[in-house]
């Protein structure tokens, strides 16, 4: 965890390579079969060209990240609102890194507004977007 | 998961999804965990806890064959710690329903509930689809 959060902090970047037995995992774990992600013949027929990893698969590495940096303060009282821009495909490399923006206090409570970008290895930006996490005292 | 398949033609603003209740076992939670490569802490992540909504959603959805539904963007609130073995209640509501060109856009709201019927989590998907 981060034991001091400033404006202006970086997050410990995540990396992740993105395979299609994860893709195939992910899939069984969630329960969400969508032939998109899962039957290569079917989305080679798509616009997209080929399988690509669940949305849900690229924001939990987003989610590790968060956890990393402000543990239970983010898995109760975190906040996210991401956007997809472009698709995660077999063989991609993710790098997820965020960033304190700001440090608000409301009521009494602390939260660390952060921002943070998924890209891939070309440097395409797959999901982008924002996050807040409340602040316990003793990271405050 | 529960509950009948719809249309895609049915989902008007307002529609509420069969309810979806399932158990974030230990096994399901490590099986996740597996799949994002992610270490435990004796909570559920959170984004188990979606993922799982979602796909109670998108297996009640009945889509015309060859339709790819792409998930365009997401919100969402962590409203307390799920230990494992926790049961969920999913309510999936389409709060929107927009179609532009040869796009329809869904935006449904989700909210999950614990055994307790304390709220855990809250969220709004953005799904874009061919019309």
């Amino acid at each position: 965890m981060l034991t001091e959060i400033q404006e202006g902090k970086t997050l410990d970047p995540v990396v992740k390579h993105i395979t299609q037995e994860k893709i195939n995992l992910y899939a069984e774990a969630s329960g969400d079969f969508n032939p998109i992600h899962v039957d290569e013949s079917f989305a080679a027929k798509t616009p997209f060209g080929g399988t690509i990893a669940h949305g849900m698969l690229n924001l939990a590495y987003v989610s590790e990240m968060m956890t990393s940096a402000f543990g239970q303060d983010w898995l109760s009282g975190g906040k996210l609102r991401a956007k997809f821009k472009e698709s995660a495909r077999p063989g991609d490399t993710l790098t997820i890194n965020g960033r304190v923006n700001s440090i608000e206090q409301k009521d009494g409570v602390s939260y660390a507004n952060c921002s943070f970008e998924c890209r891939n290895q070309k440097g395409e930006t797959v999901v982008a977007g924002e996050t807040t996490a409340r602040l316990s005292s003793a990271q405050e | 998961m529960q509950g009948k398949s719809v249309d895609y033609e049915e989902l008007v603003p307002g529609y509420e999804f069969p309810l979806s209740t399932y158990e974030l076992s230990a096994p399901l939670v490590s099986k996740y965990l597996r799949a994002v490569d992610g270490t435990g802490d004796g909570f559920v992540p959170p984004l188990a806890i979606t993922a799982c909504a979602i796909a109670a959603m998108t297996g009640s959805l009945s889509l015309a064959p060859d339709t790819v539904a792409i998930h365009a963007s997401q919100e969402l609130e962590f409203l307390k710690l799920v230990p494992i073995g926790t049961v969920i209640e999913c309510h999936i509501t389409v709060a929107q329903k927009i179609t532009r060109g040869k796009m329809s856009v869904l935006i449904l709201e989700l909210e999950s509930f614990d055994q307790d019927r304390e709220r855990v989590q809250w969220g709004k998907a953005t799904v874009a689809l061919p019309t």
